[in-house]
């Protein structure tokens, strides 16, 4: 293994090459290195097994307020007894002179039989009974003095016992100390034939999050490139659409469930007035009358809606063109009056791509699809019958999910009905197909809810891979 | 979509012909049934709505018989014209304003079992929601006829009429039934309260039905039941014949024979009549890209369980009542498609060919958003329906101009964005335990009142970190706008609600304002729930670079 060391690191070797070990403080001390420098550099070599470190406890005294001023001026008692070694003293006066001390002050020179206590007709009078030496508290209180000393070096465990009862008289303060020793590895190191400049290529370096676009973006520019490279031009149209495109060109009936607010997003208060030719509103009346046996409503097909569905802007482009040979597509935001769950949104998108040609068949329009599934990259395909009101025949296309191991409904599709077509005018059949883009990011991720894809999730969006 | 369980060996005793098990659940999916669950016993198909005769084991046995060719062509339905007078609905010029339409018919000879019973419930409710329209077009009653003495009147009722109804004991008024029943208060609101109420009585002027609502209990059909009567009432006449019709055939399949009963002046074996389409079969073959001949076709057709002739050039179909789904020649394309088996049919690649291209617009949000990610942008992706709380109440906007969409069924989706910018701030609050610093920019569409609403297309990016300010997004803007097409912008001093006083500014390209910048107001930061100070800016695309 190359060892390649910082600065940091061959200074702190080359001092406990020589000691036996050291304490971080020590260590800074010793190496002029600040101690910040000095943990980097402790730390460094611990993570490459070069330094050992132990970790311990120590407790340090230092004298409070009140052990200051004891220090300084003597203990309560040993300043009662400086008052009355010439002559007893009235209570009433000490009392005066001690202060707050007074009561402590008497206890203690009592307990140590150092004065007497007498009535008298003028009230209590204190006299000593003997002078005393320098106590073993007096003593600690010199020991600490203005100093941090540790616990260990205390001489008289019980007068510090005693004095910790005393009111703020010593504080003690607990402090981890790491001491540090070298491996046996990092005793035979020569740091002088160290290479001169170099860095640890080997460490770990932190984390950067490369800025990308969103995963399902990538999905929906992947299948826009399909279409594209298979011969389809991109259309584009608003989200908020009269109920008349979403629905009524598209032969669904005015009292059809779809169109309840329970699965259909309304707008409040919002309906169009101009959205189409009096000539089309007629066709589309007319449509109806014949297909579905009601009276059709205009105002029903002026509300505004939030397009369920991309086929709205397929047939407005088919009605506003007609084309008698078209590949186009359109790709967006659809909507959905939904619970929110796992599986379901109130909004996702849909891709949605027709082709309009004199002699195109529902043959071709399966040739189309298994091109498309083939360039997303699933080959295990199979058309299923299904039923959409707009399209005859209709079909769904199921594709093999190895994760799932098992057949998952992917995209529908169909010919237009000439219910929907006659009516603009399009005589030419139009082979239309389209689904959910969400469903296929799904199955690329290998995601299992939905809502992951709107949820905006940093540690997803930065973790997943580009590549699928 | 609605769901029916089918059991297998009940199923396959139907179907006949010693088809397997493996090669009737096959076959299932090519009726266009999904299988929604499949065990041992049974399976769960889901069917279209424009095939209720689907809705139980024996339609969907007819169907399996057509496509294993066990049996092809129609089951001829036979319906016995009324001898007695007896046999009849008479109807009291009442109804007219209330509910105008009613039709009937009586299966005799049956027999029914607990199975069978549950299937033509199911069925029942299916038709009530699909083609009755929740019950409001079209409502069926069955019945067991030995309870009942003919003909029947249905007539109108005021609301302290009194019977016991399906699964009470007691007997009720209209006015408790509505107001104290399930059904009462869900199907009550198609009856107009001031009027009277529809009711079938017998001649006995024992009640037999309250449509649309409930069955009386005293002709409850059971397992003991043999002779049944089926009446349909509604305000659409054809919705009343086409749930009829389908029920007919049910029964029918069941081995029940079936009677008209006259209503007015008419007879329902009528409305059972088969009806004919011609179709070119020229057509059919250009649709499916195929060259079957006439009498592939044919065959296709009564794979399907209709019939089908040559004609000279054309093919005649004959199609019976109940497939009211077929509207013209194309939805037989399907048919043939489906009889002549889609497994069958080999892709291809049209002819002619194009040469395709993206949307210019798509073209360039693509583009702006690349050079975003370039200036260390994460692209975020939030939903145009969003709360009123995330998009004014947190941002302090003014909601005056809110757009809201009626009757969601969820709470944070109710209200269209007119901003990105908030939405971005969701989403910082969302990742608050995530490394800082945290970038996000959004391009999509927002929503403003116009005639009736309009839409533009935005971008927005916020920059969140202990250090951001107003000159690290002012660079991001302008260097956005400059790599994007050397656009030269402004920021004019503003005031924004939203961003912080003093530390906001317009946007402004070539005079004309176009959206804002700044520091996010720290009260905003607060409302989100956000740690570190936040910049960003908005601005309009649509109408400056698209």
């Amino acid at each position: 293994m190359s060892q390649v060391l910082h600065p940091i690191e061959k200074t702190i070797i080359n001092l406990l090459k020589n000691e036996q070990s050291l304490s971080e403080c020590q260590i800074a001390e010793k190496t002029k290195l600040s101690l910040d420098q000095t943990r980097r550099g402790i730390e460094w070599l611990k993570l490459k097994g070069l330094a050992n470190v132990v970790e311990s406890e120590n407790l340090f005294v230092t004298l409070g307020k009140n052990g200051t001023a004891a220090r300084r001026d003597g203990l309560p008692e040993r300043k009662l007894v400086g008052l009355v070694e010439e002559k007893p003293v009235m209570f009433d006066d000490l009392r005066k002179k001690l202060l707050g001390d007074t009561n402590v002050a008497i206890a203690n020179a009592k307990k140590n039989d150092w004065i007497e206590i007498k009535k008298s007709e003028a009230g209590n009078v204190v006299s000593i009974k003997r002078k005393p030496d320098q106590t073993a508290e007096e003593k600690l209180l010199l020991q600490i003095d203005d100093k941090r000393i540790p616990v260990e070096q205390i001489l008289d465990m019980g007068a510090f016992e005693s004095l910790k009862k005393r009111p703020d008289f010593v504080l003690v303060e607990s402090e981890k100390l790491r001491t540090v020793s070298l491996s046996e590895q990092a005793k035979s190191i020569d740091t002088e034939s160290a290479a001169l400049g170099a860095i640890d290529v080997e460490a770990d370096v932190p984390h950067v999050f490369a800025a990308r676009t969103h995963p399902l973006k990538d999905t929906i520019n992947e299948i826009r490139e399909v279409f594209v490279s298979l011969g389809f031009s991109e259309i584009i149209g608003s989200l908020a659409q009269p109920s008349f495109w979403n629905f009524d060109a598209l032969f669904t009936p005015q009292d059809h469930p779809a169109r309840e607010m329970q699965d259909t997003f309304y707008i409040k208060d919002k309906t169009a007035e101009k959205f189409a030719t009096p000539a089309q509103i007629r066709q589309i009346s007319n449509s109806h009358r014949r297909g579905w046996r009601y009276d059709w409503g205009l105002e029903a097909a002026k509300k505004m809606v939030l397009r369920t569905h991309t086929t709205c802007v397929t047939i407005k482009h088919l009605a506003e063109n007609k084309p008698d040979e078209a590949r186009v597509f359109s790709l967006g935001r659809v909507f959905r009056n939904e619970k929110v769950s796992y599986k379901h949104l109130v909004e996702f998108n849909q891709v949605e791509g027709i082709v309009v040609g004199k002699n195109v068949s529902l043959r071709d329009l399966m040739g189309i699809q298994t091109e498309f599934y083939k360039k997303m990259g699933l080959y295990k395909i199979k058309f299923w019958p299904t039923f959409f009101p707009y399209t005859e025949p209709s079909l769904q296309t199921m594709v093999y999910n190895e994760r799932l191991d098992k057949w998952v409904e992917l995209f529908g599709m169909g010919i237009f009905r000439p219910e929907v077509t006659r009516p603009f005018g399009i005589t030419r059949p139009v082979l239309a197909w389209g689904g959910g883009i969400e469903r296929i990011a799904m199955l690329k991720y290998g995601l299992d809810d939905v809502r992951e894809f709107y949820s905006n999730n940093l540690s997803w969006l930065r973790s997943v891979p580009k590549c699928q | 979509m609605p769901v029916v369980t089918l059991y297998l060996q009940r199923l396959q005793g139907l179907v006949g012909g010693k088809s397997s098990r493996d090669r009737i659940i096959d076959a299932l999916p090519f009726l266009g049934l999904d299988i929604e669950e499949q065990t041992n016993e049974y399976v769960r198909v889901e069917y279209s709505p424009n095939r209720p005769d689907y809705a139980t084991d024996v339609g969907i046995a007819s169907g399996l018989q057509g496509l294993l060719g066990i049996k092809k062509g129609i089951d001829v339905l036979r319906v016995k014209k009324a001898q007695s007078k007896q046999l009849a609905i008479l109807v009291d010029p009442a109804v007219r304003k209330i509910r105008p339409y009613v039709s009937g018919i009586i299966a005799r000879g049956g027999r029914l079992d607990d199975e069978t019973i549950r299937q033509i419930i199911a069925l029942q409710e299916d038709l009530h929601f699909g083609i009755g329209r929740r019950r409001r077009k079209s409502s069926i009653g069955i019945h067991d006829l030995d309870a009942v003495s003919l003909p029947l009147k249905y007539t109108a009722k005021s609301n302290d009429h009194k019977f016991v109804p399906l699964v009470a004991s007691d007997e009720m008024s209209v006015q408790q039934i509505l107001e104290q029943t399930d059904v009462g208060r869900d199907y009550g609101k198609i009856l107009d309260k001031s009027q009277k109420v529809p009711m079938i009585v017998d001649s006995n002027g024992s009640t037999v039905s309250f449509p649309p609502i409930i069955n009386s209990a005293l002709t409850t059909v059971s397992s003991k039941t043999r002779n049944i009567l089926v009446e349909v009432t509604g305000n659409d006449k054809n919705a009343v014949d086409d749930s009829l019709s389908v029920v007919a055939a049910a029964l029918g399949s069941l081995g029940f024979a079936l009677h008209e009963l006259r209503v007015g002046s008419t007879g329902t074996a009528q409305i059972f009549r088969t009806r004919s389409m011609t179709v070119d079969p020229g057509m059919i073959n250009q649709m499916l890209g195929l060259s079957l001949s006439a009498s592939q076709i044919c065959q296709s057709l009564r794979k399907c369980r209709l019939d089908a002739a040559v004609k000279g050039k054309k093919i005649t179909c004959t199609i019976p009542r109940f497939r009211f789904d077929i509207l013209g020649p194309m939805d037989l394309v399907e048919e043939v498609a489906l009889g002549y088996g889609i497994q069958k049919l080999s892709p291809t690649l049209p002819s002619s060919s194009s040469v395709g291209h993206k949307n210019p617009v798509t073209l360039k949000v693509d583009k702006i958003g690349q050079i975003m990610i370039g200036l260390g942008f994460l692209e975020a992706l939030n939903s145009s329906l969003t709360s009123k709380q995330t998009l004014y109440d947190h941002t302090g906007r003014s909601s005056g101009r809110i757009i809201e969409v009626a009757e969601s069924k969820s709470q944070e989706h109710t209200v269209l964005r007119d901003l990105l910018l908030p939405g971005l701030l969701e989403n910082l609050s969302r990742n608050v335990h995530e490394p800082y610093p945290q970038k996000l920019f959004e391009t999509g569409t927002v929503f403003s009142e116009d005639s009736p609403i309009g839409e533009s297309l935005h971008i927005a990016c916020v920059s969140a970190h202990k250090d951001v300010g107003f000159t690290e997004i002012k660079s991001v803007l302008q260097s956005m706008l400059k790599t994007f097409c050397n656009i030269e912008c402004k920021t004019k001093t503003s005031e924004v609600p939203m961003f912080a006083n003093g530390k906001t500014a317009d946007v402004i390209i070539g005079g004309k304002k176009v959206g804002m910048i700044g520091e996010i107001d720290p009260q905003v930061i607060e409302n989100f729930k956000v740690r570190v100070p936040v910049s960003g800016f908005e601005m309009t695309l649509s109408g400056v670079v698209l």
